[in-house]
């Protein structure tokens, strides 16, 4: 593996993306798109797998409880070697083996999601579980803005504060879209840093592009002493990277054509093709 | 019942570190003894069921054996899909104790009365369903529970209609407790939960020549012993606080369809929810499911024999 692909580059991922979206003539780029800077931080420089064992008993937890992001979990795990290369040429072919949304049968990925508003409350009960047993292992839950109208989100971060869970991170991925429109046209969400800081959540926001101020926002996070649980709220972009992707949401529905797979991966690629 | 659960369930505690109890703001009394002697295993997740339940699996993933515990209008109906989804679709090993199945909480209406819940764990693959009849079932279900390593869900449901079983039984899972041995060709009857005792008492009483068989395993079942007990030759009747649809009398009638069709009279809820409010008693009268509106409905069932 060269030493270029294993940085997670952010434009390698999203082609990653894009081939296998254009492979398995599947939809769901956008929400791909909008998590990639944060999901190649996460990899890159904070969640630990020792010997790269993706079910290590040891290893820090991420969940994509917004499961529609998937390929571009997909894309990070297969710099790192966990899926084989076929997984990806075939994407979508009868009888293989990744969907469309995250499925815990896969090494890697730690819950069955896309019915929204479950994983938070599942890395409630990790992070639970680890500080129960005195270890040192991290949760981090990646959810979508759409999805924090689902209820349990909130149940579970009534118990992550109440029952101080400092080894929790939740991380919101706030695009601005859900499904069928703008999220302050569905259900407004005001300030999402707020709610949870009036939850208990000791939050910062950040841009959630910018690898740099991602990675420094975890690093501070972590490095506080309070015992409240983290959120990250990441100010994101849904279709990052495409310009005729970014901001329009219909790219949570359209499939590629070879046309607009080759100017989406040029565009992600720049002068690197 | 409700003391043999609790007494199992601080047995198991005290024996597995593991094991973690999460109850939805229910079980007051109940739990008293096991705060007293696991306090470090007990959790109140609050009114907050689906976030429990999720919670629960992610306990499970990190290696606990969680026991989590509602009333069975809500675990499992309110969760199904927690429980589906987060829960069985791994084959993770979390016991959900439904408390107050049926009409135990008659006084207080629909939203507390549970007759659905077989029926919708029955459709959840990996999950399998207890229904105790009685304190030596419950101790029996309770163990096999936890032995099993499963996704489990167990059914409580009106807990003092007296004893059925002399001892803890000794069966293996899936297996249907004769407690009356019948005559070729008699009748046979079986039941689950609260309506077995009613089902003794009917038999004892008035059909001398027919069998009676508990059922605390619902799911999975042990289809060769349901498709013997069909070739006894004589008609079944299934008894149950649960709806007829989907629950064990559906159970038994699918079985039997495939492999040994015989008559089978369905006790159980006529797809209605209750009309009015009063004692336990009013309620099973009000569905059918006392003692006279069933020897009637079985004596029609008889009268026009095929």
């Amino acid at each position: 593996m060269s030493k270029h692909i294993s940085a997670f580059d952010t434009g390698n991922l999203r082609k990653t993306v894009l081939d296998m979206a254009f492979a398995g003539s599947t939809v769901h780029i956008g929400c791909a798109f909008s998590i990639i800077e944060l999901l190649a931080v996460l990899y890159r420089q904070h969640l630990r797998y020792p010997d790269n064992d993706p079910a290590a008993p040891d290893r820090d937890f991420l969940i994509l409880s917004k499961g529609h992001g998937v390929m571009a979990q997909y894309a990070c795990m297969r710099e790192l070697g966990w899926l084989p290369e076929e997984a990806f040429s075939a994407y979508f072919a009868d009888g293989s083996d990744l969907k469309g949304l995250s499925d815990s049968r896969i090494r890697g990925l730690e819950v069955t999601s896309g019915s929204l508003g479950h994983g938070l409350s599942v890395g409630v009960g990790m992070a639970l579980g680890a500080k129960i047993k005195g270890t040192d292992q991290k949760t981090y839950v990646i959810v979508g803005d759409g999805e924090i109208n689902e209820g349990p989100i909130w149940e579970g971060a009534m118990f992550a504060a109440h029952h101080q869970l400092e080894n929790f991170m939740v991380i919101v991925d706030e695009n601005g879209y859900q499904a069928m429109g703008p999220t302050k046209e569905v259900i407004g969400l005001g300030s999402i840093r707020a709610k949870f800081e009036s939850f208990g959540f000791l939050a910062h926001t950040i841009d959630g592009h910018n690898e740099a101020e991602i990675d420094n926002a975890i690093h501070e996070l972590w490095a506080d002493p309070s015992r409240q649980p983290r959120a990250l709220i990441a100010r994101t972009v849904k279709g990052k990277g495409v310009s005729f992707m970014e901001h329009n949401n219909i790219w949570h529905y359209t499939r590629l054509t070879a046309e607009t797979h080759t100017h989406a991966v040029a565009e992600v690629m720049g002068d690197r093709l | 019942m409700r003391e043999a659960f609790s007494t199992a369930l601080i047995q198991l505690a005290q024996q597995d570190p593991r094991v973690i109890l999460l109850t939805g703001d229910h079980g007051y009394a109940l739990f008293d003894e096991f705060r007293r002697v696991c306090p470090n295993q007990y959790i109140n997740a609050g009114i907050a069921e689906q976030n429990m339940v999720g919670m629960a699996a992610g306990l499970a993933r990190t290696g606990f054996r969680p026991v989590v515990y509602g009333l069975s209008a809500f675990i499992p109906v309110r969760v199904l899909e927690q429980i589906k989804l987060d829960v069985a679709h791994d084959r993770l090993p979390v016991i959900f104790i439904g408390d107050g199945a049926g009409f135990v909480y008659s006084h207080l209406g629909t939203s507390h009365q549970s007759t659905e819940d077989i029926a919708c764990a029955r459709a959840i693959p990996n999950l399998q369903i207890y229904s105790p009849a009685d304190a030596f079932e419950m101790t029996m279900c309770m163990q096999a529970a936890y032995q099993a390593h499963a996704s489990a869900y167990l059914r409580m449901g009106k807990s003092d209609r007296g004893l059925v079983h002399a001892a803890v039984p000794e069966a293996s899972s899936g297996e249907l407790l004769q407690l009356k041995q019948g005559k070729p060709g008699a009748l046979s009857f079986i039941a689950t939960g609260s309506m077995v005792r009613t089902a003794m008492d009917i038999a004892s009483a008035s059909y001398a020549d027919a069998s009676v068989w508990s059922a605390p395993f619902i799911k999975p079942a042990e289809i060769a012993q349901v498709a013997a007990i069909c070739r006894n030759g004589g008609p079944l009747v299934t008894m149950e606080e649960h709806s007829i649809h989907g629950g064990l009398g559906s159970m038994i009638a699918e079985i039997a369809s495939e492999h040994c069709p015989v008559r089978i009279l369905r006790i159980g809820v006529k797809d209605r929810f209750s009309e009015h409010c009063g004692t336990y008693d009013y309620l099973l009268k009000e569905h059918g499911l006392d003692r006279t509106s069933i020897e009637k409905q079985l004596a029609e069932f008889l009268s026009r024999a095929a």
